[in-house]
């Protein structure tokens, strides 16, 4: 079987040199300042002769490189081909997914000056950065460039191919069951359950993948996530049959299990962190607490020249203390909701998610700044209770034979914009918006395809309401009354 | 005078009581006879050898009785009507809800202001924050509605209410009054630490005003230069130099320099001294905390960390792109975290350039940097004894010695220029409205008595800086439930900053050394008096700033 191996890759490995993957693999070396944060990119670039002359001698590779994928035969045939063996999927990511490009963006200036800083090397060459912006996350081991400028290519959500290279290209593979060919490695991404695990690995964040706010200080983009919306708007690259796409609460069905894994992953990372954190506290070495990505954006970004959130004789209940940043107001907004996409209601299912996820939130308004190791494995332990009943949330709506998310829509929607002191507005009427477009938008048909030729409507509105003013990267100015009035116009 | 009435709720505080009680009817009969003879010759006045183990207070009343009007050519200033003009004798008003600001603060936090100690620390007179085991009704509280009065700032009066009606009094080394219990106001530094212990904050006594309170609606404390400040609100004193020749003879004689050479050396000598505060801020918070699970903290709510005591703007800032956080750039701080109070620092630089030390202040403040950047705030542990803290201050404090050491002499209006051309060249690079103001407020003071400019020139600049910098110091509002009090203009002023219109306001015109600066003789106004003329320059050493460009 060796030589076959061999002989196999050699054969995928030569067609693929003049087509699209290869011509992109180059990063975008203009962009790059000469400056000394960011010499040898360009020189090692342009020095290397052959650019798959590494991969090549070092068959360990094969599995990670989409080379290995890409050939002309397999997954990079033309658009519109073989849809029973995805012939179009590598030619499709590398020409409309941006996750093709996620190395390439390690390179602009932002990014470089970002690390600047940061004061750490030049992007492309940090695991912090690689783990998201490439495969590296899949090897232990440092991934030649040539490898790395796949971006986030195949390995990095199907898993590494090594194992199953071959064996997926016989006829048989078909036949094969979902625990045989995750026995080898190869990830099972038709349900909505595990595509949003995977991607929540990035999109959210976890302990080997941890965006933190030395990042976002230094320019880094905030991270939002929800499936139903990524979907939509993502080239897909794979034939629906037999898929997720192909039930008919699809669209429903990824926005509920998206915001439980959401809330499930949201978790993970926040126990990973406390839990390192207060580690680091015990020994005595620097540590990341708190992070204040865990909290609301706006409860610390908004210029004190705006209106105090407070005005008196607000009849409303507080939840926290004035002054305390809210945990994750992206991810909790649904948490007390997703039941209500079920045709029958699970028994204290959302009732225990959303108890849970206010007891972490009851929690962190007193110990979100804590700095006592103690104090700090409290939250991890908390921490851990929402990612239990997340994931059991997550399983369950998985396997739920309907679901339907107009009516949590519709129980999101008051919490948006009655009370700016309970939801911070922007986050919670964003994800209000996302859960009516997701019932009202899409179906399996629909995919991919934009609406730039119809008038716009008034969810279409709605969704301009939340854009942020030029030139800013925070929704400043955003009424949450106007929001709430323009939301009863979407029928 | 024996009828003073003592309130139990400063029983705990009072210790044996004065050790001039003998005298106190005697001398008091002096005074109130206007028979107390200023310039008398010096006699031996009892002083204390070791103070008292506690002084205590007697309020504001006893202190009225005499400084109401213009006594003599030592107290010329009619002091309590100053004082009742002044906003700090209204600063009680805030404790009640009868102010709506006030009332919603009150519900947002859950407390009664006028019984939360970090609230009576700074709002009014020092005694009237009752002891825990004694609850006083707030009506019998006569101290709560005193304000911000006499012993708040000059200290409690026991020990020297009676030996300072003594016509031999003034004749007394401030070391002396000191161990009596009454504070140099004249030492800027003692002064600046006075004012900047409600102003800026400090953990050590409780006066803190937490974050949740701001977010609670708390106007917030901006930048404070405590000389601008202090005109502002109308000095109920005089400047040694302002007294007749005949007292800055006897002053002079009896070596009394602590004033500082003009009030423009008194604010630099106040700006190195709120640098030191704003690392001390943090580092005091870490000390008194209860940095641990099970630890109390040693005073009372102080929970660590506190926001407050941090740079508001490290966080409160839009998240616009291009991010002028970002161009401003960190000074030594990882990126996102929160660092010291900023608003000392350019105008400490100035105060380093003039004492001829230039240094970066961002070098100074390095140790605690060091320990922000350990984790977010910092901890504790790392922040009570910073590596390097005593080098940083010994540098702070020999800047001090070297700007107190300048006597005044005929050499002010070149020294007043000196000092106007570095805060020009530090104005230049400020990158903060908060920053700038201090620098703007005191270049302002310098170039009124600096020679080398026409009262035109002179006028000009103040009159842009003024407007750039927004340097008016207005009252409280007229009304307590004023829409939009004089805080929110100044936070309107903070983010619309544009550091190229404050570089072009802080550019002064060139100096001609020697050129009088008498309105009269001055040239007709140039076309453009503030284009500067190159190489006219006054020669600076200023520190390379170490803010990455």
């Amino acid at each position: 079987m060796r030589w076959f191996s061999a002989r196999f890759a050699a054969a995928l490995l030569i067609p693929i040199a003049p087509c699209g993957a290869t011509g992109r693999a180059a990063p975008p070396v203009a962009d790059c300042p000469t400056g000394p944060g960011c010499g040898p990119p360009r020189e090692a670039v342009a020095t290397d002769a052959d650019p798959y002359a590494g991969m090549a001698s070092d068959p360990a590779l094969r599995g990670l490189a989409t080379a290995s994928c890409a050939s002309a035969t397999c997954h990079g045939g033309p658009r519109g081909g073989n849809h029973a063996v995805q012939s179009f999927a590598a030619t499709t990511w590398v020409n409309a997914d941006p996750h093709a490009k996620a190395y390439e963006t390690l390179f602009t200036a932002r990014s470089v000056r970002m690390a600047r800083l940061l004061r750490i090397g030049p992007p492309h060459t940090e695991r912090q950065c690689l783990v998201c912006h490439s495969v590296q996350d899949v090897s232990p081991h440092p991934l030649p460039r040539d490898v790395l400028a796949d971006g986030v290519g195949c390995a990095s959500c199907h898993g590494d191919a090594t194992e199953w290279l071959e064996a997926h290209s016989l006829a048989d593979w078909k036949g094969r069951s979902p625990a045989d060919k995750a026995a080898v490695g190869f990830a099972d991404l038709s349900g909505a359950l595990e595509r949003a695990r995977v991607c929540a690995r990035c999109h959210v964040g976890d302990a080997d993948h941890d965006m933190h706010h030395d990042h976002v200080a230094a320019g880094h983009p905030r991270l939002y996530f929800e499936l139903a919306q990524l979907q939509r708007r993502w080239p897909r690259h794979w034939n629906p049959h037999g898929r997720a796409e192909s039930s008919p609460d699809f669209n429903a069905r990824s926005w509920a299990v998206g915001q439980a894994v959401a809330l499930e992953a949201a978790g993970t990372l926040l126990e990973a962190r406390t839990a390192r954190a207060a580690k680091a506290v015990r020994s005595g070495a620097p540590a990341r607490w708190p992070e204040y990505t865990e909290f609301d954006c706006q409860a610390c970004h908004r210029t004190l020249a705006t209106a105090p959130v407070l005005a008196a004789g607000n009849p409303l209940p507080r939840q926290l203390p004035p002054g305390t940043p809210g945990w994750q107001p992206w991810f909790v907004t649904a948490a007390g909701v997703l039941d209500a996409g079920l045709d029958e209601p699970l028994a204290g299912t959302g009732a225990d998610l959303a108890a849970r996820v206010a007891a972490l939130r009851r929690l962190l308004a007193d110990e979100w700044a804590a700095a006592d190791a103690a104090r700090i494995e409290r939250i991890a332990a908390e921490a851990r209770g929402v990612v239990r009943v997340a994931s059991r949330t997550a399983v369950t709506l998985a396997a739920a034979p309907d679901i339907r998310v107009a009516a949590a829509a519709h129980r999101l929607a008051p919490r948006a914009a009655t009370d700016p002191r309970l939801w911070r507005g922007w986050d919670a009427a964003a994800q209000t918006t996302l859960a009516l477009e997701a019932d009202r938008r899409g179906g399996p048909a629909a995919l991919g395809v934009h609406h730039a030729g119809d008038p716009p409507g008034p969810l279409d509105m709605l969704r301009e309401s939340l854009l942020h003013p030029a030139g800013f990267d925070a929704p400043v100015g955003f009424d949450a009354e106007r929001f709430q009035r323009q939301r009863a116009d979407v029928p | 005078m024996g009828q003073v009435t003592r309130h139990p709720g400063t029983t705990q505080r009072r210790a044996a009581g004065s050790p001039f009680r003998p005298l106190g009817a005697a001398i008091v009969a002096l005074a109130v006879s206007g028979a107390g003879a200023c310039g008398a010759p010096p006699d031996a006045l009892p002083v204390p050898q070791t103070p008292p183990a506690d002084f205590t207070y007697k309020g504001a009343e006893l202190c009225m009785r005499c400084h109401r009007s213009e006594q003599s050519e030592w107290c010329d200033v009619a002091t309590s009507t100053a004082w009742r003009h002044d906003a700090h004798s209204r600063a009680h008003l805030a404790l009640f809800p009868a102010n709506p600001r006030t009332r919603a603060m009150e519900e947002a936090l859950g407390i009664t202001a006028a019984t939360t100690a970090s609230c009576i620390a700074c709002h009014t007179h020092p005694a009237a924050e009752p002891a825990p085991e004694e609850a006083i009704p707030e009506e019998s509280n006569r101290f709560l509605h005193g304000g911000i009065s006499c012993e708040t700032c000059h200290g409690p009066g026991s020990g020297y209410f009676e030996p300072h009606l003594h016509a031999n009094w003034r004749f007394l080394a401030a070391a002396d009054k000191a161990r009596l219990g009454m504070v140099d106001l004249r030492d800027p530094v003692r002064k600046t630490e006075n004012c900047l212990g409600c102003h800026l904050g400090d953990a050590r006594t409780g006066r803190v005003v937490p974050h949740a309170a701001y977010a609670a609606g708390h106007p917030p404390l901006g930048a404070f230069e405590v000389e601008a400040a202090s005109a502002a609100m109308g000095p109920h004193w005089k400047r040694v130099w302002e007294k007749s020749e005949r007292i800055q003879g006897l002053a002079a004689t009896h070596d009394y320099h602590t004033e500082a050479a003009s009030t423009s050396h008194r604010s630099l000598i106040a700006a190195l001294v709120a640098l030191k505060r704003s690392a001390f801020l943090v580092q005091e918070a870490a000390e008194v905390a209860g940095g641990t699970a099970d630890a109390a903290p040693a005073v009372p709510g102080s929970a660590w960390p506190e926001l407050a005591l941090y740079d508001c703007q490290a966080c409160h800032h839009d998240l616009v792109l291009p991010s002028r956080r970002q161009q401003v750039g960190y000074g030594g701080l990882v990126p996102g975290r929160p660092g010291l109070v900023r608003w000392p620092r350019r105008l400490a630089e100035a105060a380093f350039a003039v004492a001829e030390m230039p240094t970066a202040a961002e070098d100074i403040i390095s140790p605690w940097v060091a320990a922000l950047n350990g984790r977010p705030f910092g901890h504790p542990d790392d922040l009570r004894s910073p590596a390097g803290a005593g080098n940083a201050v010994a540098r702070v404090d020999a800047a001090i010695a070297a700007l107190a050491a300048v006597r005044r002499d005929g050499s002010l209006p070149a020294r007043e220029r000196q000092i106007a051309a570095v805060l020009g060249t530090v104005g230049e690079r400020c990158t903060d409205l908060d920053g700038a103001r201090p620098v703007g407020w005191v270049l302002s003071e310098a170039i009124r008595y600096a020679d080398g400019w026409t009262a035109a020139e002179r006028d000009l600049v103040r009159a842009r800086l003024d407007t750039t910098l927004r340097l008016g110091i207005p009252g409280p509002p007229p009304r307590p439930d004023d829409p939009s009090p004089f805080w929110r203009s100044s936070l309107d002023a903070a983010a619309a900053f544009d550091p190229a219109v404050a570089t072009e306001a802080f550019r002064l015109p060139a100096a001609r050394p020697g050129a009088s600066t008498s309105p009269r003789s001055s040239p007709a106004p140039q076309a453009n008096p503030l284009r500067p003329v190159p190489g006219a320059a006054v020669p600076l050493e200023l520190p390379a700033t170490t803010v990455p460009r």
